[in-house]
């Protein structure tokens, strides 16, 4: 027992010392980033040929902001995690204004989600992802009785945490964003103690909101369309299900080992629509085969190993909730997108973390697995004993 | 430690989750795989048909009537239209090709995606490949374009090409709507032939259907050739012919201020006496197929319509052939030994005396005068023979009378019909040309089932409706083709040959692919002295008889020619339909010819100049300006 407990000090001493960093999160992001970055070079290089443009202008634009997230996930890294907690309510402030200043821009494909800054166009829906995560984190953070779990009033403010944000991804509309919420919420809610006889209520008053929802027919037909062609992709082919079909025609056709790079008929021909974006994994399943998708599930199952590790040995609840946050974020994307790549899934418009071509998103992500980092940076001594208890 | 169970929990909902993904990836890879690649190979090839040149259409000797050349035509592909832009890219159209916007949507109205708009020229080809921006979804495409080097020559015989109206379609449900294809002529009966087999070309396309490389090309091969029977330049001199019979026709009638019943209307076939075959084939006014190429306007074809010039008068026509429909009587009489009763003898040489009317009594007691409505005068008594010279309405009206008071409602009462039957009135030759009419040949039964309509007196059938079928008057009703097929049978001897205009199909490399041997319809039994007197009586005829006037400046050879002369009454306030029916050399026939110039007046002073004139041609001479024959029957 005491040979035991000297290492464990030791160890304990040494950690506390010089903290490492988490490598296999680190290569896992890093090699996620590097193919992402091939693979919206592959996927957009057709067209932008065709259009007379430069072929690797779309990949230059995604190297800008893998090296912008490397810097912020490096930067979340240095900062300890504890010091936002003031900073919360400015965070939250301050995303739900950027939601409310999407309204005053011009829609893009019938939705407003994008603010327009010089060149690049903001996405505000992904930093209040990130936003959401931090201030559920310190809203569900604070110590609770064991006993007494998780309070209602708690439970109700955090709800109301999330409900404000996705009521104005609502009207955008973004229905992907807005499942997004509704995952972090109940994963960081389950995480944070709320017990299953409170999810049972929440799910009955769920139940009777989604049934109003429907009757009153607040969504858009085409998002109704949208969520129930995935049933039947061949219902109507040229729109709703086009896309789904396309992707799923690409990558099956990818078997095993592939067609090798740049050899991917339907992604060098543009028959993927938004290929480098939301349908970037069907330019790996095309190109790489299954080996190559097998391997990029691989990393992002690292990444959430590694990240619910950090939960695990995370100094506080603070710091425990954030990486349960990032975790299902990252989880609820890859999921959910790659999903709608192979037909499991509806087309939801939710960008592949790291790979998919864009800016907000990837920072984001970046900053928000930075955080997490952090955490991992300043995690509790002694393994397998927390603060929070 | 409530955290442990929770995120435990957690990494069973997250490890499941990506246990779904990878098995489902696994199936749509590895275990259904092949099944996505087929389909996808499939997506990313298009292949657009490419057309066959026509076949060409050449004369008896070779000389080419109708070809294809390569041309550039405006195609559009309606995929390929950007949403919305449809009507600005109708109206850049319009203007650039110079359709009205009505044109432009019948040119659209196509149920394939890929539309041929018009051919165009090389200068329109260019102007629109350098401004291919203004015109998405518009490509230029050599396209094979009908020619007829010859213009209107043997038009009729030819035909036209055009799109498949409802008919065609539902003729040959296969059809594409936006086919072209034989619409009359030649073009038509063979159409098969003709068309070739359109060839394909794969490409690869991507999403947007822009083309990025060819992957094979399956050319397209050229229709077979057609080699008619016409000869190019007896055609041409028909032709000459019927232009030059309707200025002669007209020519009086102009000066008499006779507006209302001009000539506008004729036609003449050439026919070989020993197979069948159509030498010349021609009908006034024509047209000229190549207008047809483009797409001809609504205003070019009606004014074209109107005057029926696309209809083949030769076998289209159906004309009362008068007095050329004696020769079945004359047959008749000289096979069945019928000769008027009241002739001074049963035989060949018993003579009737041809003084301008018949008198006769029926078996009703009743007595009924026959006028021989065009020659009143007295010509004597007349044979058989001098009765074919003299074209003596009253002698053949004779013969119906014998066979009526001989057999009358016995079996053998349309024995005149019949014979008429075996020369090929009142069926269709079988011509290798579309829509032949099968003329009428009236009879008893025909007019019991007409009275039952009551379109003729309700007493049906009676003698002296027998007496017109005789003289070729009344309801007998035949097209030229039929007339000179007959006069073809009797002069040969007996043999009713299948005209035809195609003597054989070679295909694109000069192999003869189909030969169209000469076909007897049927053997008639005639005897050699009725053929023998049938070809002297001809030459009667314009020696001595009614054409006698017309070809009295022959030439070289006028002892080898004969015809007959037809004029049939037509209704009230229309002139007569003149007619000619000839062969030549009569000592050994070799062309049957037959000229009809509707409402042209009398057949010996108009119709035997012209037959005269193509007469004159065939027998090697030269054929000399028309002038005005004597007025005959």
């Amino acid at each position: 027992m005491a040979t035991v407990t000297g290492v464990q000090t030791r160890v304990a001493v040494a950690d506390r010392r010089r903290p490492g960093p988490d490598l296999f999160l680190f290569v896992a992001f890093l090699a996620l980033s590097a193919l992402g970055i091939l693979m919206v070079f592959t996927a957009s290089r057709p067209l932008l040929e065709v259009q007379g443009l430069d072929p690797t202008s779309l990949m230059q634009r995604q190297i800008v902001f893998a090296a912008v997230g490397l810097v912020g996930f490096v930067v979340a890294s240095l900062i300890d995690y504890r010091e936002y907690r003031p900073l919360v309510p400015f965070f939250y402030g301050a995303s739900l204004v950027l939601l409310v200043a999407v309204f005053a821009a011009e829609p893009v494909n019938g939705a407003r989600r994008w603010i327009s800054l010089g060149p690049f166009q903001l996405q505000p829906a992904e930093f209040a992802k990130l936003a959401v995560i931090l201030t559920l984190a310190s809203v569900l953070a604070a110590v609770q009785d064991d006993e007494q779990g998780m309070p209602w009033k708690r439970l109700l403010v955090s709800l109301a945490v999330v409900a404000v944000p996705a009521a104005l991804i609502f009207r955008q509309p973004d229905l992907g964003t807005m499942l997004v919420f509704g995952f972090l919420a109940i994963i960081m809610l389950f995480g944070a103690g709320t017990s299953l006889r409170q999810f049972a209520v929440l799910a009955g008053a769920g139940l009777v909101g989604g049934w109003t929802v429907l009757k009153m027919e607040l969504l858009k037909s085409y998002q109704v369309e949208r969520l129930t062609s995935f049933l039947d992709p061949t219902s109507d082919p040229l729109r709703a299900g086009y896309n789904r079909i396309q992707s799923e025609l690409a990558i099956g056709s990818g078997q095993l080992v592939g067609k090798g790079l740049f050899q991917g008929s339907q992604t060098e021909l543009s028959f993927v629509p938004a290929q480098p974006t939301d349908f970037i994994f069907t330019a790996v399943g095309e190109q790489l085969g299954f080996i190559g998708g097998a391997l990029v599930l691989l990393a992002y199952a690292v990444l959430i190993w590694r990240l619910l590790r950090i939960a695990v040995n995370a100094r506080d609840r603070l710091g425990m909730l954030i990486v349960v946050g990032v975790a299902s974020l990252l989880a609820f994307h890859t999921f959910v997108n790659i999903g709608m790549t192979i037909g499991i899934m509806p087309v939801t418009g939710l960008p592949l973390p790291f790979m998919s071509a864009g800016g907000s998103a990837f920072i984001t992500m970046s900053v928000a697995l930075g955080i997490a980092h952090s955490v991992w940076l300043r995690r509790s001594p002694v393994p397998g004993r927390s603060y929070s208890g | 430690m409530r955290r442990g169970w929770r995120l435990a929990g957690l990494g069973g909902l997250f490890l499941a989750m990506f246990v779904v993904l990878f098995l489902r990836l696994w199936f749509v890879q590895v275990a259904a795989g092949e099944e996505y690649a087929v389909r996808a190979n499939d997506l990313t090839v298009a292949s657009s048909p490419t057309l066959a040149p026509r076949g060409q259409i050449r004369d008896r000797d070779g000389t080419l009537l109708a070809t294809s050349r390569f041309a550039p035509a405006v195609i559009v592909d309606r995929n390929q239209i950007p949403s919305g832009q449809e009507d600005h890219l109708k109206q850049r159209l319009s203007s650039l090709l110079g359709m009205s916007p009505l044109e432009i949507e019948s040119a659209f109205d196509a149920p394939t995606t890929r539309v041929k708009i018009k051919e165009i020229d090389a200068e329109t080809a260019y102007f629109v490949l350098e401004h291919q921006r203004d015109y998405p979804g518009v490509f230029i495409e050599l396209v094979p374009i009908r020619v007829y080097p010859e213009g209107a020559v043997a038009s009729h015989v030819i035909g036209h090409i055009g799109r498949p109206d409802q008919a065609d379609l539902d003729e040959r449900p296969d059809l594409d709507p936006n086919a072209t294809i034989g619409k009359a002529g030649v073009e038509r009966s063979y159409d098969d032939l003709l068309q070739g087999n359109p060839g394909v070309v794969a490409y690869r396309v991507n999403a947007r259907g822009e083309i990025l490389d060819e992957l094979r090309e399956i050319p397209a091969t050229q229709g077979d050739t057609l080699w008619l029977t016409i000869d190019l330049e007896t055609q041409q001199v028909v032709e000459q012919a019927l232009e030059r019979v309707i200025s002669l026709a007209n020519e009086e009638k102009r000066a008499a201020d006779e507006y209302h019943n001009l000539a506008k209307r004729a036609t003449a076939v050439v026919l070989d006496v020993d197979d069948g075959s159509v030498v010349a084939m021609a009908s006034y006014p024509d047209f000229d197929p190549g207008e047809f190429v483009g797409g001809l306007s609504r205003s070019q074809f009606s004014a074209l319509n109107e005057q029926a010039a696309f209809t083949n008068l030769a076998i289209q026509g159906d004309f009362p052939p008068a007095s050329t429909f004696k020769a079945v009587t004359y047959v008749t009489a000289m096979e069945e030994n019928l000769f008027p009763r009241d002739a001074t003898a049963d035989t060949p040489d018993g003579r009737v005396h041809c003084d301008g009317s018949l008198e006769f009594g029926f078996d009703d007691g009743s007595r009924q005068v026959y006028p021989d409505w065009y020659y009143p005068d007295e010509l004597g008594w007349l044979n058989i023979h001098e009765a074919f010279e003299q074209s003596c309405n009253i002698y053949f009206y004779g013969v119906a009378l014998r066979i009526w008071q001989d057999f009358n409602l016995s079996r053998q009462e349309d024995i005149l019909q019949e014979w008429a039957r075996q020369l090929g009135y009142g069926e269709l030759l079988g011509i290798d040309l579309p829509f032949e009419h099968t003329g009428t040949v009236p009879d008893r039964e025909l007019f019991d089932e007409l009275a039952k309509r009551g379109v003729v007196r309700e007493e049906g059938w009676q003698g002296g409706d027998l007496m017109n079928v005789a003289i070729g008057q009344g309801n007998v009703l035949a097209t030229p083709l039929q007339v000179a097929a007959s006069y073809a049978a009797i002069a040969n001897g007996g043999t009713l040959w299948k005209p035809r205009v195609v003597q054989e199909v070679r295909d694109r490399l000069g192999q003869v692919v189909a030969t169209n041997l000469p076909e007897a319809i049927r053997e008639i039994d005639l005897s050699a002295s009725t053929v023998a007197a049938f070809r002297r009586d001809l030459h009667r005829v314009t020696a001595q008889g009614t054409a006698a006037v017309a070809f009295s400046d022959f030439g070289e050879g006028w002892g080898e020619v004969g015809g007959k002369t037809g004029t049939a009454q037509n209704g009230a306030n229309r002139d007569n339909t003149a007619w000619f029916a000839g062969v030549a050399p009569v000592s050994d026939p070799r062309y049957a010819v037959v000229v009809v110039v509707e409402e042209g007046g009398s057949g010996g002073r108009i119709a035997a100049p012209a037959g005269r004139y193509i007469l004159q041609y065939l027998m090697g001479g030269k054929p000399t300006g028309l002038v005005a024959g004597a007025r005959t029957d």
